[in-house]
């Protein structure tokens, strides 16, 4: 039962941090991503400017022809991935509705039960639900 | 919350993590994922009375009568620690409220954990603190907007509903090492998970025949 409940941890841990087959990467590795590639950027031309405030972005068009191309790539790309995890997290639960329904009847939602049925229940889950969980950064 | 706090208990690392505030220098930073999920899925009880209001007044009462907040001692301390937390750090640009680039993916990271069904329906206090250099007022000042620059970029960035979160800066109010006032160790970030947003929902019910 250890090993069992040891190997579900890990693997929720390993969906939370992203990985390979993730159609979205995790949160953090965007914000690595944006880091990587524009933190030279923002420190040497946006230091005033703040994340979540539209500073940033706007900075870095002002600055477009000394900013390297890859920022903007990156930038983008970490934007769109934020983008669409948010959106599978949000739609999640309704996509599964059915599975949920039928695999988990009498689970407690909270505490990440209603997942960790799905997660059990994996071989009768419809790919549609499985698919926005992975795209959640919630299944591995 | 027991169910993760069994599924974490089990890994390895649950015993380099610190029991919260276990001790002021023995506070440690929370610098992976899974020690964010651990420190704040650790709640077993909340505090209703302890709020981001009331944690900010104490800290501007403070300031303004110039009285030493012997936090450490208190009985709001005691009450804190009680809560699942993590400390993180988070770079500023100096004296200001800009978030260094080198911390978007930690920021990143509390948004990963919040965002997860262990958290959902959770909410949480973002703590900022400083180290005496400078003006306590200034200090008090410049933690809050710290906090809230924080509360933005996991709002604007990251989508975490702002229902969700609330900014308090303390200044150097409470320092995580009394004794060395001026070590940057005291400039941290606490996040503190202080109740749930809603009732938890109903047992899923069981398909009709």
């Amino acid at each position: 039962m250890k090993r069992f409940l040891f190997g579900l941890a890990a693997m929720l841990l390993a969906g939370m941090a992203g990985s390979a087959s993730a159609q979205t990467m995790s949160y953090a590795e965007a914000g690595a991503l944006i880091a990587k590639n524009c933190g030279p950027s923002i420190e040497k031309f946006c230091a005033k400017a703040n994340l979540g405030t539209g500073e940033v972005r706007n900075c870095l068009m002002a600055h477009q022809d000394q900013v390297p191309q890859q920022c903007f790539d990156d930038y983008a790309a970490a934007r769109a991935s934020i983008a669409k995890r948010i959106a599978a997290q949000g739609d999640a639960w309704n996509v599964c509705n059915a599975n949920i329904r039928q695999a988990c009847a009498g689970v407690q939602p909270g505490d990440a039960n209603i997942l960790n049925c799905l997660i059990d229940a994996s071989k009768v889950i419809r790919p549609a639900c499985k698919s926005i969980l992975v795209d959640a950064g919630w299944w591995q | 919350m027991t169910r993760i706090t069994r599924f974490v208990g089990g890994l390895a690392l649950a015993a380099a993590l610190a029991a919260p505030l276990a001790g002021a220098a023995t506070a440690q930073t929370a610098d992976s994922d899974a020690q964010i999920m651990q420190g704040l899925s650790q709640a077993t009880m909340f505090d209703p009375s302890l709020t981001a209001q009331v944690l900010r007044q104490m800290a501007q009462d403070a300031v303004t009568q110039n009285q030493p907040l012997t936090l450490d001692k208190s009985e709001i301390a005691k009450r804190l620690d009680k809560l699942a937390q993590i400390t993180v750090q988070i770079q500023f640009a100096l004296g200001s409220d800009i978030i260094r680039p080198q911390s978007y993916a930690t920021l990143g990271s509390i948004a990963d954990a919040m965002h997860h069904p262990i958290l959902a329906n959770y909410k949480f206090i973002v703590v900022g603190n400083t180290d005496t250099t400078g003006t306590r007022a200034f200090n008090l000042k410049l933690s809050q907007e710290r906090a809230n620059a924080i509360v933005q970029a996991l709002v604007v960035v990251f989508g975490i509903s702002p229902d969700r979160l609330e900014a308090v800066g303390l200044g150097q109010e409470a320092l995580q090492v009394p004794s060395k006032p001026q070590d940057p160790i005291n400039r941290r970030v606490q996040i503190f998970t202080i109740g749930t947003v809603g009732p938890m929902g109903k047992p899923v019910p069981t398909s009709a025949p």
